[in-house]
């Protein structure tokens, strides 16, 4: 069993700007929760903000303890961060990459052993990496490279996995396997929060859905809750509702 | 099942293999710095048989009170030590500020620690003999610290804001010692000289103080080989990976200074190493710092000791030119090789 994540009355000012307005929400325990809002809506802000990356007012709990209270080796071991941005100064060897996962977790000077080998292919398996362990991250293409990023991130084994847009540069079909992979980890115990623009996407993988708009919590609740007018006012375009054979609710925006 | 056990054993086999490649390539590294170091010791205006010269060295012949030991022990083997050591801290140091702060242009120069180590020994110079090197120390630290500061208050110590602090605080202090250069009349020549860079007349204590700048860099970054992979991958990678980067950067940024300081204040500025042994290395061995930060030690003393061989031979020139003139093209070529698609 692991720990949610609560928000109350949660604010994050960059230089005099409140990008984070007085939030509040119970993200609960080995749940995968959906992260929506249009550009600058303050997502990306809110993970870093869970990530302990990032100064906050108000409160923000992982478990019973204050974000800003963990040790960031514990944070390291508890939390998982997936950035935007998955470059790579340097072109490392995907097995490295993956490795360097284990790190929270390793004590000073302590020799890798094959215990690590086996984490390292098990965890690039699990997102189909497993052909590109011998390969220089440099020849990898965009969606090559972001799920060695993700391998490495369930390498680390956190609690609490954060992602910020995990299937942008991945085929639908990768984007699948990706989101039904957290989705069984949560079965684990594991939570997740996924920040995404594809809410179709992320929406079927979803157990509920946290909305922000210029910093503000517009919706939170289940997905099956969510209506056209919610989305509208998020993203202030008009939203059809189209129900898929499988039953699932699918939205798609139209011009005003 | 199966197939999982093969991938296991072929990680562990791949590394293993990767292991023995490193270890040659440490070999053949050491086996060149030998034939360099013989070749510098027994060469020079007056030639010493490499035979003989080993015999004098390890007490074959008696050599007491022979002119041609005195030279070696005198004058030779100082030289070449230093030069060695100097190059091992300022590759090392190369690897390290280019690791810690993700940025492959990284250097003891652009940080403006070089210039500042050279401001503080120009201003030492000034001053008179002993206060070099303290004040060199003063410089670079003073240097470190102010584009430490710079790059915090205006947003946050990222590798773009160092950099562009580092330019601003390297332009500032060069002028400061152009300006010293222009006060400083007859001791002009010597400070010119000093600055281009050097190991003629090295003392056997200059040599001692670039190995112990070498060993300061060295001996934490290894202890820390892991984080600093974890460092190099991106900004705030290493933090997400639980590590307290704002510590363990300030702890090698300092010790990148200290060793810099040491090797400008005794020997000049001396461009380049920090750049194309690192470089050079990591397209054998990747960018992995534990193998890469040995290898660079060896790789830039030997590169530095056969530098300052070709320059005793041009009659004398600055080493620095000699580094400059082979690692501007080289430098090119990586940057060429490394914006092909």
């Amino acid at each position: 069993m692991t720990d949610g994540v609560s928000l109350n009355n949660l604010n994050v000012v960059y230089s005099d700007k409140r990008v984070l307005q007085e939030l509040t929400a119970n993200l609960g325990a080995s749940r995968l929760t959906a992260l929506i809002g249009p550009n600058g809506s303050g997502k990306s802000t809110l993970l870093r903000a869970m990530a302990g990356l990032i100064p906050y007012e108000g409160s923000l709990t992982l478990g019973d303890r204050e974000i800003r209270r963990w040790t960031r080796r514990e944070l390291g071991r508890k939390v998982g961060f997936l950035p935007q941005n998955g470059s790579v100064t340097f072109p490392f060897v995907a097995c490295d990459l993956i490795d360097l996962g284990r790190l929270p977790r390793r004590r000073a000077f302590q020799i890798r052993t094959g215990r690590d080998d086996g984490a390292t292919v098990r965890a690039a398996r699990a997102v189909g990496v497993e052909p590109l362990l011998f390969r220089s991250m440099k020849e990898l293409s965009g969606g090559e490279s972001q799920r060695v990023m993700i391998a490495m991130l369930l390498n680390q084994d956190p609690d609490l996995f954060l992602l910020d847009e995990p299937t942008s540069s991945l085929d639908p079909g990768q984007a699948v396997a990706v989101l039904s992979l957290f989705r069984r980890l949560t079965q684990r115990g594991k939570t997740v929060v996924v920040a995404a623009h594809d809410i179709n996407g992320v929406l079927t993988w979803a157990d509920s859905v946290m909305a922000l708009k210029k910093g503000r919590l517009l919706f939170h609740g289940a997905p099956a809750d969510l209506t056209g007018a919610n989305l509208e006012g998020i993203y202030d375009t008009p939203f059809t509702a189209y129900r898929s054979e499988k039953g699932e609710t699918l939205w798609h925006a139209s011009s005003p | 099942m199966e197939r999982s056990c093969q991938r296991e054993r072929e990680l562990t086999d791949y590394r293993r293999r990767r292991t023995g490649r490193f270890l040659l390539l440490l070999a053949f590294m050491a086996v060149l710095l030998l034939v360099v170091s013989l070749v510098r010791v027994t060469s020079g205006d007056w030639e010493i048989p490499p035979l003989r010269a080993l015999a004098l060295l390890f007490g074959v012949i008696d050599g007491k009170g022979s002119p041609e030991l005195l030279v070696v022990r005198t004058l030779r083997l100082p030289r070449l030590l230093a030069a060695v050591g100097a190059g091992g801290a300022l590759a090392t140091s190369g690897v390290v500020l280019q690791g810690v702060l993700s940025n492959p242009l990284a250097e003891p120069y652009t940080l403006g620690i070089a210039s500042g180590a050279a401001f503080g020994a120009s201003v030492g110079f000034f001053l008179g003999g002993p206060w070099i090197t303290p004040a060199s120390f003063l410089g670079a630290f003073g240097a470190l610290w102010l584009v430490w500061i710079l790059a915090s208050r205006c947003g946050g110590a990222t590798t773009a804001h160092l950099v562009l602090a580092g330019i601003i605080v390297n332009a500032f202090l060069s002028a400061g010692v152009t300006l010293l250069k222009a006060l400083a009349d007859d001791r002009l020549g010597a400070i010119v000289l000093w600055l281009m860079g050097g190991f003629s007349g090295a003392a056997k204590e200059s040599a001692f103080a670039v190995w112990l700048g070498g060993a300061l860099v060295l001996l934490p970054a290894l202890g820390a080989a892991h984080e600093l992979d974890a460092l190099s991958i991106g900004e705030e990678r290493g933090t997400l990976l639980g590590i307290e980067e704002r510590r363990l950067r300030l702890i090698l940024l300092a010790t990148s200074a200290l060793a810099t300081a040491l090797t400008v204040s005794h020997f000049g500025i001396i461009g380049f190493v920090g750049l194309v042994a690192p470089h050079l290395l990591r397209i054998f061995l990747g960018p992995r710092h534990l193998p890469l930060l040995l290898a660079s030690f060896l790789g830039g003393g030997t590169l530095l000791a056969a530098a300052d061989g070709m320059a005793q031979k041009l009659g004398e020139l600055p080493v620095g030119v000699i580094t400059a003139l082979l690692g501007g093209p080289v430098f090119c070529w990586i940057l060429l090789r490394g914006s092909r698609p």
